[in-house]
């Protein structure tokens, strides 16, 4: 018996190995190409040297793309909550063929590309599109606006892409709340919205900050949306980065804008996770 | 007492008000599926919504351009071993998860599913250096691997689960009476858990399929996938043909999810 669960550990050696070796090991690596002196003929030189760091933290360039990125990232992640919520909660309380319903039209954008999703996108904001066409017919606008190629479009996009990993974790949260305490709010006369407000809403917390948590680390290293819907004048951290290291090849520039921008999402996240602790804490409770 | 048909109370003006909000969220999400499906049967030469005429010439014109048509072909053959590669991995995972015990297995989960907790931009760049290194920078091989590693969790997640389900008593029962190892799995644990087995290999492809920044980093030389061709394919000729294709990839994602509701349950899965 010993043995056979011996063997049966030795089975996850593969999948090990594949995060190890491919994942672990290449970030490590990248760590390292941060500090490494410029190349003259191949993307990176022999010596190791801090001048990307330097050059990084004292160019308002960098800095202006990270602002716009962590702006982005964080409306993106507000307004996805915010039409999220009534989504998840209409969900959470469907069963039966209604449900399946509801499931199946929140997975299916999920499951089609992010690229095919922002294509959409360009066709519904087209001078001539729906959206202007709507506009024009309510009277609202007197001529088509230009959306393409707004920073407006690319949150509106990126809303759409992350909307669905809002919903599920915050419609599993609702899911969870024991119908009983419910019914004894109202059964102790508080009205429906009170009972929203003060049972439904902070015990549907944890789903909350999954919910928030993900959406803005997806979304502040997106590339498709800004580098399809934005246009060429705006820049990104994201889009940076791929220009550096796939236009110009200067990989430890690349390597550190990279870093830069993971340690700027941690410290992000690690701020949220901290100020929100003890609102889960009372949750627990 | 029953749920209440709002988070506000059941007076009509609440009901017709948040029912209101509801359909018109579903309507935000299903709007850009909706428009480029619609799009794609145009008979007009624009892309344009509502289409012009019905016609099935983009989906000709899809088939004619050899650029796109390989795309897709790459596409299909990376999702394909993807999926494969993956679920076999995965399968083989998840048994030794179960053997892990303690903190150790919490670890253990968590390096599992690791590829996506890290954004894939940053993966993706530590993975083009180091594929360099060992000399296979921009080659087949090393973008199969790309999509290998970012599609590991989401066959890892649906199978472990699965597995999560099996009583470990039938086990139990089934090597008391004589079965080796190798017996109880084959007759006993993958009958029951080859509908978590399929469902990853699904989510498995439908994400390889979909990999845009990893497979922009690793693009082999003289080969590209379709999210890339048409990517490439909207910056410089916006036609319908496009709406064609994109049409393509949506028809796919509805076939996965058909079946995923028909295997284990939207529910259960999401």
């Amino acid at each position: 018996m010993r043995r056979a669960a011996r063997l049966q550990l030795l089975l996850g050696l593969p999948a090990v190995a594949l995060i190890f070796v491919f994942m672990i090991l290449p970030i490590t690596n990248m760590v390292e190409m941060s500090f490494r002196t410029p190349g003259v003929t191949e993307p990176f030189g022999n010596d190791y040297t801090l001048m990307h760091y330097g050059r990084v933290l004292g160019d308002p360039y960098y800095w202006g793309a990270l602002g716009r990125s962590l702006l982005v990232a964080t409306t993106v992640t507000v307004l996805c909550l915010i039409v999220s919520y009534p989504v998840a909660w209409h969900l959470s309380k469907a069963d039966g063929l209604k449900m399946v319903i509801l499931y199946a039209l929140i997975a299916s954008p999920l499951m089609t590309g992010v690229l095919v999703r922002n294509f959409g996108w360009m066709i519904i904001a087209a001078l001539n599109g729906p959206l202007n066409q709507s506009l024009l017919g309510l009277g609202l606008v007197d001529r088509p606006l230009r959306l393409l190629f707004t920073q407006g479009l690319v949150v509106l996009a990126l809303v759409h892409v992350f909307m669905p990993f809002m919903v599920l974790p915050i419609n599993n949260a609702i899911r969870n709340i024991s119908p009983s305490l419910v019914e004894a709010a109202a059964s102790m006369g508080a009205s429906r919205s009170a009972t929203f407000r003060d049972i439904v809403l902070p015990l549907s917390f944890p789903g909350i900050q999954a919910g928030v948590t993900l959406v803005f680390v997806l979304a502040i290293a997106a590339y498709v949306t800004p580098a399809l819907l934005g246009g060429q004048m705006v820049t990104y951290m994201p889009t940076q980065i791929i220009a550096e290291l796939t236009g110009t090849f200067r990989w430890p520039l690349g390597s550190t804008l990279a870093i830069g921008l993971s340690l700027t999402t941690l410290l992000v996240v690690a701020v949220f996770t901290l100020a929100t602790w003890r609102l889960l804490d009372r949750v627990r409770a | 007492m029953t749920a209440a048909a709002t988070p506000f109370g059941d007076a009509p003006a609440a009901r017709y008000g948040f029912g209101l909000l509801v359909v018109l969220l579903y309507v935000f999400l299903l709007a850009p599926l909706v428009t480029i499906v619609g799009a794609s049967f145009t008979s007009g030469m624009l892309i344009e919504f509502p289409p012009r005429g019905f016609s099935l010439q983009w989906y000709g014109q899809f088939f004619q351009r050899d650029n796109l048509v390989a795309a897709l072909l790459v596409s299909l053959r990376v999702g394909l071993i993807t999926a494969v590669v993956t679920s076999i991995m995965a399968m083989m995972a998840a048994l030794a998860g179960q053997a892990v015990a303690g903190k150790l297995g919490g670890w253990f989960q968590i390096g599992m599913v690791l590829p996506l907790l890290v954004p894939e931009l940053l993966t993706g760049v530590g993975l083009l250096f180091f594929l360099y290194k060992i000399g296979l920078g921009r080659s087949l091989l090393g973008l199969q691997i790309g999509h290998i590693l970012m599609s590991f969790p989401y066959a890892y997640v649906s199978i472990s689960a699965a597995l999560r389900q099996v009583p470990p008593s039938l086990g139990e029962a089934s090597s008391s009476l004589g079965a080796t190892g190798w017996q109880t799995f084959r007759l006993v644990t993958l009958p029951l858990v080859r509908p978590g087995l399929v469902m990853g290999a699904i989510f498995a492809f439908i994400n390889s399929f979909d990999l845009y920044t990893m497979s922009l980093l690793l693009k082999p030389v003289g080969g590209t996938t379709l999210p890339l061709a048409l990517f490439d394919f909207l910056t410089y000729e916006f036609k319908p043909t496009a709406a064609a294709a994109a049409t393509l990839s949506i028809l796919l994602a509805l076939i996965g999810v058909a079946l995923v509701q028909r295997l284990v349950g939207l529910q259960r899965a999401f």
